[in-house]
């Protein structure tokens, strides 16, 4: 579905990116994790438009990313959840959903995906007229997830949703994230820092450090590598 | 002491039919400035471009479609507002995205200066311009209604009697109208919340597949319009020439930034607390002073409360 | 560089241009072409007077002719209703307009942006309406018959060209030399980057308000002459937005904050526009007004710094260096020592209960910690843990909610900070701006400017400040230059000119491969033994390891962990907090 070759992006002339190469398939949640400076970040934004890699491919469902500009990936089917949630703080929770909602499929579909996200996460519908700056860090959250979702997206693009949370948000927001994959057979491509929270649910999982791929495998695998704390910890 | 109140009562009444008319005005800068935070220097000569055509789409109106002077006038302004909000979709399509965003903060200035410094520009030549093409003897949009009043009263023993002059008053309910209509539009449709979306976190709204720049766009166009409406709706009873926007552009800043920026309702009753302000001043100072009082409250609102009455966040030292 | 930045050829071509400018009007005896003449260099002054504030400073005002208004009406009521000679009410005029700037500016300096810039508006709006309530629509010099010149009233309009030649020499002579002094580097660098001028020890407040007062005086005196020339005197005429909005176009389309630009811009526009108005000016009235609009428009989008700036690049673009250059350059020199640092006991700094809340959002909560004398100490964390927010409140710019600092035995808490850079704290910040225009000194300089008395002792600071980052050789280089090590080094070396004994550093490896965070390790590691004590965030795992002598953990704005590195790193709560409860108990074996 989604395929990443050979990626290398750069900020000015640091190389944030070297030759990354990650694939997701139809119905696959793909974990990337790794520490901070990995690169995870600027992968999506690779992804996502934001930035412009220097060399490599990404293309999905056979389409080239990188000759189309970033607001029209969303209508592929692409859906970035970001990092630090991002979510429109002025606007209500009801209407934050109603702009994820902006493809032509996610209008189609608004009233059932609606009913979904309410279904999925019930205290957002509680708290569907409030401001969503005046949210908490989870209910802002599952708020980003919602509004990812109500696009009706083919592969949902989950960028470090642990971030700033408490880690018993963090495991309820997780265990969503899985049902989400069991249950609708979502197609999840999932960055993040905290490495077994990620590892759990996933079907394959990358670790990235400092711009490059060094493991790639399934989640059993990849637990038990002592390379990770080794990545994370800076140990010897 | 029966003609002290009649007086305040006749400058209130007054005030809140002109505060209504110029809440309606800051309401479009609200837009603009408040939503999608452009500052647009040149809205005062937009709105002085969209009382000559009023004036004279008005008169030629009023002609082809056999009605009253009044009525040909009023269409008018629809029609130019319409025409002026294409205007406006354009100066920031083509003009002022240029110089703003990401690009121009490299800079050495903020995007914002660029676009102050750009609009300043926009305003000398389009105020400039019709200075050339139009004249500089004032102007007005020629009616029967800015010299006819409906009159409230008697009361209080048949002592005091207020006047409505029928231009403002009917003005006052076009603006209250519209500015109810754009509300609605901004706050509860699908177009409107998309606009509030990409101003509140553009790189976010890009992810949803919003393209911002139709947004900022139709944002300008549709601010552009609301101020040209109420442009007209003045020009019915107050006389214009071709520097009447800098005259405007003041108590619309001044309006904005005392409703609160970010807020349209705010900017609603910071243009109706201005008109209101004014109108109450003519009691008391002389005719050179009267507009002098929108400056100090400007500047007493600047710096003692920047984020207004409504507000959210402010850019402060 | 190719334009003459030191002062004897500036000075120089000061002299010259005046020379050509006063010659030129001296030649030309035709009334209706001095007129115009003779309103360029007045207009040039003008210009320039804007631009000693607003160019330098970045400070954009749009109400300069408040200055200019009052000091024509000051001279103007001087002379028809007291009859005082105006070479008196010139010099009330600059006083006028002195007192005026103080009162506005500290009224008006709260203000940042574009409010500063259209507040500014108002004030010139609100004279006219004073000044015509008052009856002044209209002050017209009388013509007096004795002694006309002591009432400068000359037969020979070259006599006011010569005058006003005179008075763009001198204001070009202050501008050179303020932009070469301690005060114009201190402008330059508020320009840049307020929050840094003020953590480097610049009294910001102060320097704006001189910059303000120069101008709004020179400003005052300008405009006095200005009506001289004129002989008359309205509302509009001198404080109408025209007159701010000339002010501004000139200096912008000639160059902004340089000393040339405005000269620039007066010379090329002033005659154009003066001479349409008086070609077409009855056909089409308001020419000048659609020109300089025009203008200004075409000069934002296409050249937003002035053509000065823009001439300037593209010669040098046509002149630079190579891309093979920058690459074999082994400029950088550092000294490694091996010398052995002290372990002091000593507390430099502490930090107690220290608790910082943003609306409902707990960004520090109850942190302790001490850094000792000479030591390197590292503070990590997750993404989040308040770090930045510690540095902003430990260096001034944030005032804690609660908790006490206490540097050098004496509590700092709430102090500003340039107070704080003058008692020896010193910070780099993430986002370095460093002056694009200046060379790599003067970047420096800036650093040194806050807390030294005189110029001497701040070159003398700023080169040792590049020696200890080995960038001695590279006081000429210019900014775009740099590779982004040396970038690094460069903020560092501005943290380091003003002499701190506490170094704050933000994140400096952020982004750096490998072999430039080996580079940095080792100019940072080399600083303690000259007296420096650092702390330094970051999330760079392995490099602070290598670096740090101990570390504090932060998470969610707590401390978690204090101590030595291996120590730290071992403790469960951090192995936690980085990756995880459940991993803990997964590698509980291990």
């Amino acid at each position: 579905m989604l395929v990443i070759e050979n990626l290398s992006t750069y900020y000015g002339a640091i190389q944030a990116l070297d030759q990354v190469s990650i694939e997701v398939k139809q119905g696959q949640f793909v974990a990337i994790v790794g520490p901070n400076g990995a690169g995870k970040t600027t992968l999506f934004d690779s992804i996502c438009g934001h930035v412009k890699p220097q060399s490599g491919s990404i293309t999905f469902n056979g389409i080239d990313l990188l000759t189309l500009p970033a607001k029209e990936r969303a209508h592929l089917g692409l859906s970035h959840v970001p990092e630090g949630r991002q979510v429109f703080p002025n606007l209500t929770v009801y209407e934050n959903l109603l702009m994820g909602a902006s493809t032509q499929q996610g209008r189609a579909d608004w009233h059932r995906n609606l009913e979904m996200c309410f279904t999925l996460f019930p205290i957002l519908a509680q708290r569907r007229d409030q401001l969503a700056g005046t949210l908490s860090g989870g209910e802002q959250q599952m708020v980003a997830i919602a509004r990812g979702l109500a696009s009706s997206p083919k592969l949902l693009l989950l960028d470090e949703p642990s971030m700033g949370l408490a880690p018993i948000v963090v495991d309820m927001i997780f265990e969503r994230i899985k049902a989400l994959h069991e249950e609708m057979k979502l197609s999840i491509l999932l960055v993040e820092q905290r490495v077994v929270e990620a590892l759990d649910p996933c079907d394959w999982a990358y670790v990235l450090n400092v711009g490059r791929c060094v493991a790639s495998g399934p989640p059993q695998d990849i637990i038990k590598d002592k390379g990770i704390a080794q990545a994370y910890l800076g140990m010897q | 002491m029966y003609i002290v109140i009649e007086n305040l009562l006749q400058r209130l009444v007054t005030g809140i039919m002109v505060g209504s008319i110029y809440g309606l005005l800051c309401t479009g800068l609200g837009m603009i400035f408040g939503v999608i935070r452009v500052i647009n220097f040149a809205q005062g000569e937009l709105m002085m471009l969209g009382m000559y055509a009023t004036m004279f789409l008005g008169g030629l109106l009023a002609l082809w479609l056999s009605v009253g002077s009044a009525a040909g006038a009023y269409l008018a302004i629809f029609v130019v507002a319409a025409a002026l909000g294409g205007v406006g979709w354009m100066i920031q399509k083509y003009l002022i995205s240029h110089v703003s965003g990401f690009k121009a903060s490299q800079s050495d200035n903020q995007g914002h200066f660029a676009q102050l410094i750009l609009t300043l520009g926009l305003s000398l030549v389009i105020s400039n311009g019709a200075l050339i093409l139009f004249g500089s003897s004032p102007r007005t949009v020629q009616s029967p209604l800015a010299s006819s009043s409906v009159t409230i009263g008697p009361f209080s023993e048949g002592d005091i009697m207020i006047f409505l002059n029928q231009a403002r008053g009917i003005g006052c309910l076009v603006a209250i109208a519209v500015s109810i209509v754009l509300y609605l539009i901004v706050q509860k449709t699908r177009l409107g919340i998309t606009m509030r979306a990409a101003a509140d976190n553009p790189k976010a709204a890009t992810l949803m597949g919003i393209d911002i720049e139709k947004s900022y766009a139709t944002a300008f166009a549709i601010g552009t319009a609301a101020t040209a409406i109420a442009g007209g709706l003045i020009a019915m009873y107050y006389p214009f020439h071709p520097y009447t926007g800098f005259e405007f552009v003041i108590i619309m800043y001044a309006g904005v930034v005392l409703g609160g920026m970010g807020s349209m309702l705010g900017a609603f009753w910071g243009g109706f607390t201005m008109g209101l302000v004014q109108q109450l001043s003519t009691y008391f100072l002389p005719f050179q002073l009267q507009n002098a009082t929108i400056f100090v409250l400007f500047l007493v609102v600047v710096l003692l409360r920047p984020q207004g009455l409504f507000g959210k966040n402010v850019e402060r030292a | 560089m190719l334009m003459p930045v030191t002062k004897g050829p500036q000075l120089a071509m000061i002299g010259v241009v005046s020379a050509i400018m006063a010659l030129g009007s001296l030649w030309i005896s035709d009334p209706y072409y001095q007129l115009i003449l003779s309103t360029v260099p007045i207009w040039a002054t003008v210009a320039l007077t804007w631009n000693l504030f607003s160019g330098y400073t970045g400070l954009i005002s749009f109400g300069h002719a408040t200055f200019f208004g009052l000091g024509a009406f000051t001279v103007a009521l001087l002379f028809i209703k007291l009859g005082i000679s105006p070479w008196y009410g010139l010099m009330l005029a600059f006083m006028v307009g002195a007192c005026a700037s103080v009162l506005i500016g500290s009224i008006t300096f709260r203000l940042r942006g574009h409010y500063f810039a259209i507040a500014m508006l108002a004030y010139p709006t609100l004279f006219i309406f004073l000044f015509d309530w008052m009856g002044w629509q209209e002050l017209t010099f009388p013509i007096v018959r004795d002694h006309p010149m002591q009432f400068m009233q000359f037969k020979d309009g070259r006599a006011y060209t010569l005058m006003g030649v005179g008075l763009m020499t001198l204001t070009l002579l202050l501008t050179l030399f303020i932009e070469r002094s301690r005060f114009g580097l201190a402008m330059m660098s508020i320009k840049q980057n307020e929050m840094a001028a003020q953590a480097a020890g610049i009294h910001t407040f102060r320097v704006k308000m001189m910059g303000f007062v120069l101008s709004g005086a020179l400003g005052a005196l300008v405009g006095g002459f200005h009506a001289v020339v004129l002989q008359v005197v309205t509302p509009h005429g001198v404080l109408g937005t025209v007159v701010s909005a000339q002010a501004l176009i000139l200096t912008l389309f000639g160059g902004v904050g340089t000393l040339w630009g405005p000269v620039i811009g007066a010379t090329v526009l002033v005659p154009l526009t003066e001479g349409l108005r008086a070609e077409l000016g009855h056909i089409l009235p308001g020419i000048q007004g659609v020109i300089y609009g025009l203008t200004i428009m075409i000069v934002i989008v296409v050249a937003p710094e002035g053509l000065y700036w823009k001439v300037r690049d593209i010669l040098h673009r046509k002149n630079s260096a190579s891309p093979e250059l920058k690459k074999d350059r082994k400029n950088i020199t550092w000294v490694s020592d091996g010398a052995k640092r002290i372990q002091s006991t000593t507390t430099i700094l502490r930090v107690e209960g220290i608790s910082k809340a943003f609306g409902g959002l707990q960004a520090l909560k109850n942190v302790n910690f001490e850094v000792y004398e000479n030591e390197i100490l590292g503070i990590i964390g997750p993404n989040g843990a308040g770090k930045t927010t510690l540095f902003n409140v430990l260096n001034g710019f944030q005032i804690p909610d609660a908790g006490v600092i206490t540097f050098r035995d004496n509590i700092t808490t709430g102090q500003g900070p340039h107070q704080l850079c003058s008692v020896g704290m010193g910070r780099t910040f993430q986002v370095s701006r460093p002056f694009l225009r200046m060379n790599v000194f003067d970047n420096v300089l800036v650093g040194a400017l806050g807390v030294c008395k005189n110029s001497e002792d701040a070159k003398f600071l700023a080169q040792q400040a590049l020696d200890m980052v080995g960038m001695s050789e590279m006081n000429d280089q210019s900014i775009q230059s740099l590779t982004n090590l040396e970038l690094r080094l460069l903020e560092l070396a501005r943290a380091l000119a003003s002499q701190p004994k506490l170094l704050l550093l933000d994140e400096t490896l952020a982004g750096l491969g490998t072999a430039e965070v080996d580079a940095i390790l080792q100019v940072i590691h080399h600083l303690p033994s000259q007296g420096i004590t650092i702390v330094i965030i970051e999330h760079t795992m392995q490099a602070m390891m290598r670096l740090v002598d101990r570390m504090v953990v932060l998470d969610h704005g707590q401390v978690i962990a204090k101590g030595l590195p291996q120590k730290v790193m071992n403790e469960p709560e951090v192995i936690n907090a980085y990756l995880g409860k459940k991993w803990m108990t997964l590698h509980a074996s291990h």
